[in-house]
């Protein structure tokens, strides 16, 4: 078994704490993970597995992970599937409404529930030959050549303890390749969805554009039960010379399950990326977003929207590294909380010592529906350059008492009022999103989370 | 139609309105006049249920209903119009789309069907013509942008559409210049009937050439010191408030 070796010259004395349950599941099930007679997976899989050994899961002692308490995450036990549910419960999740496509939105598709793809919710026919979408399980049993430089290429060594879990015990994924000058004619919908009892779901994913390639991925996780789960994933993104690639993740899964979202991507000259995350659901949602621009005149957008409530808590933790000269980079982060939520954003911006002419800009508004929600921002520059444009923000504020009764006095009820101004508020973000459906759809789902809300939990003023 | 009886009111403890009593019949338009600073405001914003005015004593009475009593949205679809003195500004949420959200709302309360986009889309452009109000208008965010002159044919466009049984207007024609002041008064008689009521507040007679009022009065220090007919105004308009105000402290 491949992670014995490492088993043996760990004692456990040296481990760090809460990872003996999953270096043991590790033991149980390695031999059931995808990439099985691949070697330099398993030699992967198994440095990963010794790191995330040796440091375990971070700490709010970590000053990257301070304002999120993992407790409630560290402190349970959530289990791999080591094969797809099948039988009736599988006919029951088929027509969750989670599972339903987005209304008008004619795009390429594929579904994993707890992380096993289903091929019978996915659709990934009549792709143009220079566009290759498949499983990671798929690639690796075929041809795991095409993506041995690739895969670990980009997260690295310094990659925290998640990520590093991730390396050791991911499942399948979505590995997108397009070759120089392809261009992925529809959108491509990746759905996630977990649906057992405190189900670890590890998913893998790479994305690759060759020059002057061009692609839109949306990538949606939601809960197919009120379920507690764990979704741990890792994306790495690779944009070579002149590639566009448009990110959206929308995460909505249910109130008791727990996310740590981690996209590393690295860029190349004159490459943009763009990557947005809408996050609504969740008990506690931690997105690590980093993009490396490596070649000149590279540009990267990272925007957020998140409407919180109840004890959501989400961390949007974001570097931008502009590492060549001409790059520009813009992030927006925009959060609607209420009630006893919580928000954390932080953003590191590193410009190198080679990197003129950078042009890079932040931030992050929050908008308070209650005085018990709670928000922590915090920006971190780090600029070795000296001919520059960096700036940053945060601000906070509360829902305009003028404009609630001016939309009263117009007979507009209450909830339907704090809604417009919210969805006012958020909007400039949400007006981004290039795909017309996928943003007609998240502009009605906030619209009735936020109305949705009120009916449960009433005036919270 | 309203009946306000010895209506007090204040904010932050301090007492504003100290005794207000009027009584407005169905068709009739009565002109408020008064210094600055004397309660006008305060009183268009108490009838319309601003949250921020603490009502101590008195009684309101909106067509046999207690209007005090009622969520500021109810007195809207009830038939309460309030022309805002400083229409707010609100990025972010279309004119049209708050237009329709208004009508719907009111259309709902009274048991008629809510308007398709099409059939509201066609009253929504008739109304605005009546305003002369250009039709990029209704796209932009609600009155960000607008000009004094713009904002205040936009309440007029708002109540146009509304229709309904009181409208108080607040200084509605400040700001206006000669042609707009028309337009708006335009707007306003084109709705007025023997069954709608106005309020207008106003510090200028020249409204009242177009608004032609039933009543005029004047209120200063939060009361009502005098009322009287149209040739009220002309008088104030001539003399200003002083020989009222000694008057009324004297007595
Ligand atoms: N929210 C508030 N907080 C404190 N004072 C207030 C508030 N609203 C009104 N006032 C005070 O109440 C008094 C009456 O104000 P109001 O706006 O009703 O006057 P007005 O008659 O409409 O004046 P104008 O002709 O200048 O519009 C003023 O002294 C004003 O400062
Ligand atoms: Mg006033």
């Amino acid at each position: 078994m491949a992670g014995l070796k490492i088993m043996q010259v760990q004692p456990d004395t040296m481990l760090a704490s809460g990872t003996q349950f999953y270096l043991d599941q590790f033991e149980q099930i390695s031999d059931k993970l995808p990439g099985q007679n691949v070697d330099w997976l398993q030699s992967s899989r198994n440095n990963n597995l010794a790191r995330f050994g040796k440091n375990g899961f971070p700490t709010q002692k970590d000053e990257d992970w301070r304002y999120t308490p993992l407790k409630p995450v560290t402190g349970k036990a959530f289990n791999l599937k080591s094969a797809p549910t099948s039988g009736v419960e599988h006919e029951d999740t088929r027509s969750q409404s989670a599972l339903r496509p987005i209304p008008g939105l004619n795009c390429h598709r594929l579904v994993f529930v707890d992380g096993f793809p289903e091929m019978s919710m996915s659709d990934i026919a009549g792709l143009d030959g220079k566009v290759s979408v498949r499983s990671l399980s798929e690639v690796l049993a075929e041809d795991p050549e095409t993506i041995r430089d690739l895969l670990d290429s980009v997260v690295g060594e310094s990659s925290h303890g998640f990520a590093a879990l991730n390396g050791a015990l991911h499942q399948d994924g979505l590995v997108v390749m397009l070759e120089e000058g392809a261009i992925l004619s529809m959108p491509l919908e990746v759905v996630y969805a977990s649906n057992q009892e405190l189900t670890l779901v590890q998913p893998r994913n790479l994305i690759c554009l060759g020059k002057g390639a061009k692609a839109q991925i949306i990538e949606r996780t939601v809960s197919l039960s009120d379920s507690s789960c764990l979704h741990n994933s890792v994306t790495e993104v690779i944009l070579n010379e002149g590639s566009e690639l448009d990110y959206y993740l929308i995460q909505d899964q249910s109130r008791s399950s727990y996310q740590v979202c981690g996209v590393w991507a690295r860029q190349k000259e004159s490459s943009r990326f763009s990557c947005h995350t809408v996050t609504f659901g969740g008990g506690l949602v931690r997105n690590d977003l980093r993009s490396e621009m490596t070649g000149p005149g590279a540009h990267c957008d990272m925007l957020g929207v998140y409407s919180l409530s109840a004890k959501q808590h989400v961390d949007n933790h974001t570097t931008m590294i502009h590492g060549a000269a001409h790059c520009t980079s813009n992030e927006l982060y925009k959060g609607v909380l209420d009630q006893r939520s919580r928000s954390v954003f932080h953003g590191r911006i590193k410009v190198e010592k080679d990197a003129q002419k950078t042009d890079a800009r932040q931030s992050n508004n929050t908008l308070l529906l209650s005085r018990d929600a709670e928000i922590d921002t915090k920006p971190q520059l780090e600029i070795y350059a000296d001919d520059v444009k960096c700036s940053h923000g945060a601000t906070i504020g509360q829902l305009d008492e003028t404009s609630m009764f001016y939309l009263r006095s117009r007979g507009i009820d209450p909830d339907v009022a704090r809604s417009m101004l919210t969805y006012a508020f958020v909007n400039d973000v949400l007006g981004q999103i290039k795909i017309e459906p996928l943003r007609d759809y998240l502009e009605k789902a906030l619209g009735e989370q936020l109305i949705r809300e009120k009916k449960l939990f009433g005036q919270t003023k | 139609m309203l009946t306000v009886n010895n209506l007090h009111a204040s904010v932050d403890g301090k007492a504003i309105l100290r005794g207000i009593n009027l009584k407005v019949n169905p068709g009739e338009i009565h002109a408020i006049m008064g210094p600055n600073g004397s309660g006008k405001s305060t009183l268009a914003n108490v009838l319309a249920g601003r949250d921020n005015y603490e009502v101590t004593s008195g009684e309101v009475v909106f067509q046999d209903q207690n209007l005090l009593e009622m969520e500021p949205e109810i007195r809207a679809r009830e038939g309460v119009f309030l022309a805002f003195q400083y229409p707010v500004e609100i990025p972010g949420v279309s004119n049209l789309y708050l237009l329709k959200a208004a009508i719907n709302s009111v259309k709902k309360h009274r048991g008629e069907e809510e308007l398709d986009a099409m059939t509201f889309l066609k009253l929504i452009k008739e109304k605005a013509a009546l305003v002369e109000m250009k039709q990029e208008f209704l796209y932009r965010s609600v009155n960000e942008g607008f000009s004094g002159g713009e904002k205040k044919r936009n309440e007029i466009l708002q109540m146009a559409l509304l229709e309904p049984h009181l409208s108080i207007l607040d200084e509605t024609d400040s700001g206006l210049d000669i042609d707009a002041l028309k337009i708006v008064a335009h707007g306003v008689n084109t709705l007025r009937n023997e069954s709608r009521s106005m309020l207008v507040v106003t510090h200028y007679q020249r409204l009242l050439d177009y608004i032609v009022p039933d009543y005029v009065h004047v209120l200063a220090h939060g009361k009502i010191i005098r009322s009287g007919d149209k040739s009220l105004a002309l008088e104030l308009e001539a003399k200003g408030y002083g020989w009222i105000e000694d008057h009324a402290s004297a007595a």
